[in-house]
């Protein structure tokens, strides 16, 4: 990259990050009426929100019923104001079908779904700003939801990524950095259990780096799911504690 | 019991309410639901605001891109408004292409802007019949709880009020346009058209601001919009039960009311953001 240093000689990159360093994380549960659980998220400048619907009986389509457990159904949209140049096709493209199916797949294995036969559930997710990690911000909000709505899940997921730039691995990888060109791996995770459910990289890495990338991936994850889980019982708490006020 | 009532006869339990002239959320028939106004939030676009009303959210973003001017108004730039109703707002909306209601909501938007004058197309004019700017009004709810065209218009006006552009000088060699990304001007707003929506039940009972709910049961809806020199710009009634000329006048006068309220507040919100 010609006259952009991705990393300072200091070792500090464009934000001020350090090269492990997540970006600030903010997060709001239950912000809506309509849905049975929501969620916004805020992975610094980043902001994405999650809807979820259901279980419900299963719409269009009888054919998709599956008899023996729940059927995900994900849809992935980007706000046409949400990117620098203005998106004319918010959803339906390629990527945000790719993306739109990644979700599915990911909510598919950590959702217990074989509590709910013959019915659906609906995850929406918007992204409203969008500067890197779409589907990290998306799925951790997806998690979030999903925990609002009451819908049992095996663990949480929590996504990050993590970039391999100038022979060293950096954590949670922002837009300017993403179009640095450099290879980058997304991975979601089921914290407690250690198990990763999706990972996915799209150019090339040399075989002895991808350890070291991964493990700070993992690592990002578990920071990622430490910030969730505070958020989650800080949600239940102060819900509570209106419940039993009035 | 009341839970019960409510879902096996819903119109009598409506009724009810309203014979004691309050209705189910406690407000007074012409009372409008609490509006909260966040401006500016959507740094990747050109303005935008997010306002609530009640449960009711609608996020507006604009993006402004340069294009050409049509052969036939050389001096005239564009405002090109979309609504969109997704199915992340309301268990009501499935996913596909934009709902009827959708496409209704956009058309009145784009009635407002082009009656109001809210924006002065030849502003966005910057080199006749060459280059002129096109301003792409997203607007997207995200909670739907009744009266979205309310709250569009206060989401539109308000990041209207919050556009930045760049300024666009034409290099006279090459003849392609250079923006001054240092230079950021305001859009000059012209009128300020606020919308107010009342429903009617029972072909009686007349009442602003309708819910989700209300609007179900409402045997029908009329949307005033006024501008600030005490303009009716726009008049949006879809059928429904006919009104009498008095009753018109009525809500007339209450939106005109309303119009201010709302006119303060984004105001008030516009001078508490620093730029």
């Amino acid at each position: 990259m010609a006259g952009l240093e991705i990393i300072s000689d200091q070792g500090y990159r464009i934000d001020g990050r350090r090269s492990s360093e997540l970006r600030k994380v903010c997060a709001r549960m239950g912000v809506f009426t309509q849905a049975d659980g929501s969620a916004y998220i805020e992975q610094g400048n980043t902001k994405a929100l999650a809807t979820v619907y259901g279980p419900h009986e299963v719409r269009k389509g009888r054919g998709k019923i599956q008899h023996d457990r729940a059927v995900v159904n994900c849809q992935f949209s980007m706000a046409t104001f949400s990117t620098g140049e203005r998106k004319s096709r918010p959803k339906g493209d390629r990527r945000s079908q790719e993306m739109s199916m990644h979700l599915r797949q990911t909510f598919e294995a950590v959702i217990v779904t074989e509590l709910f036969p013959r019915s659906q559930i609906d995850i929406y997710v918007q992204i409203l700003q969008a500067d890197g990690g779409n589907y990290c911000a998306c799925v951790n909000a997806a998690t979030l939801a999903v925990i609002d709505a009451g819908i049992p899940m095996k663990d949480y997921v929590c996504a990050c990524t993590a970039g391999f730039i100038q022979d060293s691995p950096l954590l949670d990888i922002s837009y300017v950095e993403e179009s640095a060109g450099a290879p980058f791996l997304t991975v979601a995770m089921m914290p407690k259990s250690e198990q990763i459910v999706l990972l996915e990289m799209n150019s090339r890495l040399h075989a002895d780096n991808m350890e070291k990338v991964l493990d700070l991936a993992t690592q990002g994850c578990k920071d990622v799911f430490a910030v969730l889980d505070r958020h989650v019982r800080d949600h239940v708490s102060e819900s509570h504690a209106l419940m039993t006020a009035s | 019991m009341a839970a019960d009532f409510k879902t096996a006869q819903p119109v009598e339990y409506y009724r009810r309410f309203l014979k004691e002239d309050v209705r189910p959320d406690g407000r007074e028939l012409g009372e409008i639901r609490h509006t909260t106004l966040n401006i500016g939030s959507i740094t990747t676009a050109e303005g935008s605001a997010l306002v609530k009303l009640g449960n009711t959210t609608v996020i507006c973003g604009i993006k402004a891109e340069l294009c050409n001017p049509t052969a036939e108004e050389p001096k005239k730039g564009f405002v090109v408004p979309n609504v969109d109703l997704p199915p992340l707002c309301s268990p009501r909306f499935r996913p596909g292409p934009p709902s009827e209601q959708a496409q209704v909501v956009s058309q009145l938007m784009a009635d407002i802007i082009e009656n109001s004058g809210v924006v002065a197309l030849e502003d966005l004019c910057i080199v006749e019949g060459k280059l002129c700017w096109v301003l792409y009004c997203d607007m997207m709810c995200l909670d739907y709880d009744g009266n979205v065209v309310d709250t569009c218009v206060i989401s539109l006006l308000a990041a209207l009020k919050n556009v930045l552009l760049p300024e666009v000088t034409v290099n006279e060699e090459t003849g392609s346009p250079v923006t001054d990304v240092e230079k950021k001007l305001p859009l000059n707003i012209r009128k300020c058209p606020v919308a107010t929506t009342f429903g009617v039940f029972d072909d009686h009972y007349l009442f602003t601001d309708p819910t989700n709910e209300e609007e179900c049961l409402a045997t029908g809806v009329l949307t005033v919009v006024t501008t600030e020199d005490n303009k009716i710009c726009c008049m949006h009634k879809p059928g429904g039960t006919a009104l009498s000329e008095s009753r018109l006048q009525d809500c007339i006068n209450r939106a005109l009311t309303r119009a201010e309220e709302v006119r303060k507040l984004i105001d008030e919100t516009i001078n508490s953001v620093e730029r």
